[in-house]
């Protein structure tokens, strides 16, 4: 049965069988063989039978199709055969060339690439300035580095300005607290800020907090220039450059 | 507790933290052997989790040898303060998390060695996440995506960044955390400990609460549970060991399809000296005025 092996870093991702249907090859989730990177395109290649042989046509991929390192519009594959898109490849097994009646092959559940993996300090450099490049939701600045602040407007706290530098910021009275309310009658531990990947969020401690006036329902994403209310005391939450 | 907000602040040491932990590692629901470790060392509140790499039975050679390392440096470092530190020290660091980044440092020179030193051991690599209980300051090392989650007041919040590359591009703005959850490419690692010679450490230092919650735990565990489900479990069961059971059932639940590792320690509050003799009697006087502040 010929079939298609993506490969990356030379561990297999998937394997999808060449039936009477084109395998479509691209980045978007509803191509045969996804390609989950931003340096392919979303519909980026196509491999099919055409006449009893094995074709590989590009789509006007951006960055291109390479068949054994040669980029190529349109060429016919062989048995053991690469086909690379981005840094995966794709390995050709043309073995029984004939065409299998079309099967619903599709739509199974994509694996994932079952060993875990680390890249090598090279790769992992490539891929992600690659990945920056292609970046379609470009707020993306490696040069300009972003300061995450807290800036107290009102109410007693040991400084009037704080540089969130921790997985995890608490406010309240407590020694252990990173923001320290001043005052007898104010919580232990009001409010808490985590530091996740795609951001900052508040949540509560034994007091709910309000952002931009309104109580949180439960673990808030911060913006630039939010306010923050807890325990009497007033913030403002800030990215600086 | 908020009965007593009236009193004066307490210092760290003069009310101690009672600790109640426990721990379980399961294969999983597809593979066939376990690669994942953990650690439980009660008298010195250290908690580790490794997740090993490499094929053939070598990622549990790899998460072994980091964990016993690891252990083992802490141990020494702690009857012994002056014994040699790895690594650069940084300032604002706490005695304890200079020892855990020289223990992560150590544990990366030996799996690297001993996969420099056989052959069929090439590739191994593991990750590795403790947390170090000291008075009401957790420390924590961390290498790879293994996690740290503290639950405070019914919020669960990661203490820890994943050295994954979907976690990277979250990061960076590229992916959405939801386009990561649906990658495949989860399960390619930024780093890890012994695949080079040299690696970087993450070290955290954390204030802790009484009633805080803390779990450590393997990818096995997040990607077939989802954060609001950890909680819950964690929320609902307050034994730890059977919390960890708990949490293990849930993967296994969710398609099991990696090694799960859960590690769940309860910071439960051991009020001391005039403190608790205070609460105590509030206790008793409850009936009467209920009034913990009347004296």
């Amino acid at each position: 049965m010929a079939k298609l092996s993506l490969m990356f870093e030379n561990k297999l991702v998937k394997e999808v069988p060449i039936g009477s249907r084109p395998v479509r090859i691209g980045r978007s989730p509803d191509n045969d063989l996804v390609v989950d990177n931003l340096a392919v395109s979303n519909d980026h290649a196509r491999v099919y039978f055409d006449s009893g042989r094995l074709v590989v046509e590009d789509r006007g991929s951006l960055n291109g199709t390479f068949v054994n390192d040669l980029r190529v519009e349109r060429a016919t594959l062989h048995d053991g055969d690469s086909i690379w898109v981005g840094k995966h490849h794709i390995k050709v097994d043309a073995i029984g060339d004939a065409p299998l009646p079309y099967q619903s092959a599709r739509k199974t559940a994509a694996p994932m690439i079952n060993e875990t993996m680390v890249l090598d300090t090279k790769v992992r450099r490539e891929m992600l300035q690659q990945a920056a490049a292609m970046g379609e939701r470009t707020q993306f600045a490696a040069d300009r580095i972003k300061v995450p602040t807290i800036v107290v407007l009102s109410g007693k706290t040991d400084h009037k300005e704080y540089i969130l530098t921790n997985k995890l910021t608490t406010i309240g009275r407590s020694a252990m607290a990173t923001i320290k309310l001043r005052g007898w009658f104010k919580p232990e531990m009001a409010a808490q800020i985590n530091q996740r990947d795609d951001g900052y969020y508040v949540g509560s401690g034994s007091k709910i907090p309000a952002v931009n006036g309104a109580p949180i329902p439960g673990p808030t994403k911060l913006r630039d220039g939010d306010l923050i209310e807890v325990a009497g005391i007033r913030l403002n939450f800030i990215v600086r450059e | 507790m908020q009965g007593a907000s009236g009193l004066p602040a307490r210092l760290p040491g003069e009310c101690g933290l009672q600790i109640v932990s426990g721990g379980a590692t399961d294969v999983g629901m597809v593979r066939t052997n376990n690669e994942d470790c953990f650690r439980i060392v009660p008298s010195l509140r250290l908690f580790v989790v490794s997740d090993g790499m490499g094929g053939e039975a070598h990622g549990e050679v790899a998460s072994a040898l980091a964990v016993e390392t690891v252990v083992k440096h802490c141990l020494e470092g702690t009857e012994n303060p002056a014994a040699p530190l790895l690594g650069e020290s940084k300032p604002g660091l706490a005695p304890r998390s200079c020892r855990l980044m020289s223990a992560l440092y150590l544990a990366n020179q030996r799996v690297f060695q001993s996969a420099a030193e056989h052959t069929e051991q090439r590739g191994m690599g593991a990750t590795l996440t403790a947390a170090w209980i000291d008075e009401l300051t957790l420390s924590i090392g961390h290498v790879g995506d293994s996690r740290v989650y503290l639950l405070r007041t019914g919020v669960l919040q990661q203490l820890t960044s994943d050295h994954s590359l979907v976690a990277e591009q979250v990061r960076r703005g590229i992916l959405t955390a939801s386009e990561a959850e649906s990658s495949t490419m989860q399960n390619v690692l930024l780093r890890a400990l012994g695949t080079q010679p040299e690696v970087e450490i993450d070290m955290e230092q954390v204030g802790l609460f009484p009633n805080d919650v803390l779990l450590l735990c393997s990818d096995g565990l997040t990607r077939m549970a989802t954060e609001p489900e950890i909680a819950g479990a964690l929320q609902s069961e307050p034994d730890p060991q059977k919390a960890a059971e708990k949490l293990i059932r849930l993967a296994n639940e969710g398609g099991g399809v990696d090694n799960i590792t859960a590690v769940v320690v309860a910071l439960k509050p051991e009020p001391k000296g005039w403190f608790s003799w205070l609460r105590r009697g509030a206790h008793k006087s409850a009936g009467e005025n209920g009034s913990p502040g009347g004296h």
